[in-house]
């Protein structure tokens, strides 16, 4: 048994590493980035997958063993009790501060003032500490208090949970179900980082033209940062790409986006692919205007997950032979359409889109809540029908390419580091190394919990 | 077009400013400046149709109309300020999607061309659209979100006006991004505008 889940993982992995690479395999991989309809399949409110791990584990299970033909599942970012332990203001929560079956949602403000631009860009995790966390954190409101100490500490220990309870889950289902994960680890682009949790949308297109300079510094320092994060976050084996949403990208027109958005994004992507890893990349909204730019990357190192309102045939029409695009059966047909009118649309796109492969069956970067499950069905089945290039063709797992020195990536700048430790120490009268391994790793941990709160 | 309006939908800030801080100090009268700030602002949406400027531009144009019409403020208390309205419009995000950036430039836009807007906000039950449709007489009501479950918010809404007895007497768009033909064909709604621009357009012709 345990010997046939390790051939079904080999094949989903290899199929899924083939189809991003771009080498040949025998069929279109099922595979999208957040497959949220597996979580409602089994009939667990939106709730229970964020705040009860048993329940959301038993979901997919049972999802796996009902739809084994999916390539890959999904991962999560959300853990209730942690975001409860910090309050995060910046999303509202189902079952908390939503109905327990409307799905989480972010909430945009200027959580960072327009005066700030130079305290994040001369010290950016100092200003994370001291300025933005106790906006974005409610329970570190009142710094220095008792409660917000507690606050931390729980958050830190939360935090260790859901990574245990991430590792559980992820061994269970390759396990006992043969599945792989679709990526692990995340970051933003740094201009999204300043649209989404600092400034927001609309201070951040205004100080696009009002301050242009300060925009681009910020981008500028938030490169290390996310690049620490990310890669602190990725799969030690590098068997998944890295996951990026991209959000404000499709409101900037082509030159705004060549000036303020593409330079920094394009070189943390660069440091995450010298660093052996590939990416997976959302681009929401429309960005067919932008996406050509993914061609200056490394071929077969960006799965491009293009959303609903893009068009799937000119996304690879512009990156074929570049990167693999995923996408193309549309939400609402999913959730509103018929069986027929599924198969009909999965049909055309693997005779057309898939037909030499890079191409990923997936809806607009998620399979959604509502999907109906016999339109899910039918979509599966259409792939088993139409979607094989080669059945003679078993593409293998592939080893990371061999990690080269970026020399982008500076040393992480860390608040208290092993150095000036050592100097409060005075003389260490054992093994530094081993005190040092120990201190480095969790201040390096330290930092990512800090800017995980900008997603 | 007149200069104030060339430099605002050229989004040329400051040189805005100065014009109107020279207009005001001349005695202009603040209907005047409205009226060619609105030219702009209609330049602005015309781009925007074109593909010359995008949502940054729409947003950075309104920031500026608003810091305008701060200045005017003080001006214009005591004049009528609400004789050239086009028509009433309510809009909201349906209920279960707090998402605003859409309908906010809908809004904006809307204003820019002289409708009055009745801004329902976010997460919105069917109720309140309904009573709100009682009250104004409005004969647009556009519904917007971000998100793809709110498909059946949307319908409900419809539904919700229909037994009301208002279906005859409001257009019902929708518009944001999980939107299209299917969807407006399953909510039942009049029209769906895939863009800012064509739902502003589209209540034009309503109220023409």
């Amino acid at each position: 048994m345990a010997q046939d889940m390790k051939r079904l993982f080999d094949e989903r992995l290899g199929r899924y590493h083939a189809a991003m690479s771009l080498e040949p395999h025998d069929r279109i991989p099922i595979a999208t980035g957040s497959n949220y309809f597996a979580e409602v399949y089994s009939g667990n409110t939106k709730q229970e997958t964020i705040y009860n791990p048993d329940k959301w584990l038993q979901a997919e299970l049972k999802f796996c063993q009902d739809f084994p033909e999916v390539d890959v599942l999904r991962d999560n970012r959300i853990y209730g009790p942690l975001f409860d332990a910090l309050d995060v203001k910046t999303y509202k929560l189902p079952g908390r501060d939503l109905p327990a079956d409307t799905q989480f949602q972010f909430v945009e403000c200027e959580y960072m003032k327009e005066d700030e631009y130079d305290d994040l860009i001369n010290d950016p995790t100092g200003f994370m500490i001291g300025t933005l966390l106790p906006r974005l954190l409610g329970e570190l409101a009142n710094k220095g208090t008792g409660r917000s100490y507690m606050a931390m500490w729980k958050g830190g220990v939360a935090m260790a949970q859901f990574a245990a309870i991430m590792r559980n889950r992820g061994m269970v289902l390759e396990q006992q179900c043969g599945m792989p994960q679709p990526m692990a680890g995340f970051f933003l682009a740094p201009f999204d980082v300043l649209a989404d949790a600092l400034r927001g949308l609309n201070a951040t297109l205004i100080d696009m033209f009002r301050k242009p300079d300060k925009v681009l510094a910020a981008c500028d320092v938030l490169v290390q940062e996310m690049a620490h994060m990310a890669l602190s976050m990725a799969d030690p084996l590098k068997r998944y790409p890295i996951f990026v949403p991209t959000h404000k990208a499709i409101f900037m027109s082509p030159e705004q986006f060549d000036t303020f958005y593409w330079p920094s994004f394009k070189k943390l992507m660069e440091i995450l692919i010298d660093a052996g890893y590939s990416i997976r990349a959302y681009l929401e909204g429309d960005w067919s205007r932008h996406w050509h730019h993914m061609r200056e990357l490394p071929k077969g190192r960006v799965l491009c997950d293009i959303d609903t309102q893009g068009d799937i045939y000119q996304a690879k029409k512009d990156l074929e032979g570049y990167q693999c695009v995923a996408g193309g059966v549309k939400d609402s047909m999913l959730i509103l359409g018929t069986t027929d009118q599924v198969r009909e649309n999965v049909r055309e796109l693997c005779q057309t889109v898939g037909k030499a492969g890079g191409y990923i069956i997936s809806a607009g970067c998620s399979f959604p809540y509502d999907a109906k499950p016999e339109n899910f069905r039918a979509m599966v089945d259409a792939v088993m029908e139409y979607g094989w290039h080669d059945k003679t063709i078993k593409a293998k797992p592939k080893a990371a390419p061999p990690a080269s020195k970026s020399e982008t990536l500076k040393p992480r700048n860390l608040l208290t580091p092993w150095e000036v430790k050592k100097g409060e120490l005075g003389k260490i009268m054992g093994d530094e190394d081993l005190i040092r391994k120990h201190w480095d790793q969790l201040e390096s941990l330290a930092h990512t919990f800090v800017w995980q709160w900008v997603l | 077009m007149g200069e104030l309006a060339h430099a605002l939908s050229n989004m040329e800030e400051k040189r805005v400013y100065e014009i109107i801080d020279k207009q005001i100090a001349e005695g202009a009268n603040p209907m005047d400046i409205i009226q060619e700030c609105n030219d702009g602002m209609i330049r602005v949406g015309e781009l925007f149709s074109e593909g010359t400027y995008f949502i940054s531009q729409l947003i950075y144009s309104a920031e500026i109309l608003k810091k305008v019409m701060s200045k005017l403020d003080p001006l214009l208390s005591g004049l009528k300020v609400s004789g050239s309205v086009r028509g009433k419009v309510i809009i909201g995000t349906v209920k279960g999607d707090i998402h605003d950036i859409g309908k906010n430039i809908v809004a904006t836009l809307l204003r820019g061309s002289g409708f009055e807007v009745i801004d329902l906000g976010v997460d919105v039950p069917s109720e309140k659209f309904v009573d709100a449709v009682k009250e104004t007489n409005a004969k647009i009501l556009g519904l917007s979100a971000l998100l793809n479950f709110t498909y059946p918010a949307m319908k409900e809404v419809v539904e919700a006006i229909s037994a009301a007895g208002l279906r005859e007497k409001v257009k019902i768009i929708i518009g944001g991004a999980p939107v299209n033909e299917q969807v407006r064909e399953f909510t039942g709604a009049d029209h769906y505008a895939k863009d800012a621009v064509e739902g502003i357009n589209m209540c034009k012709e309503i109220y023409s």
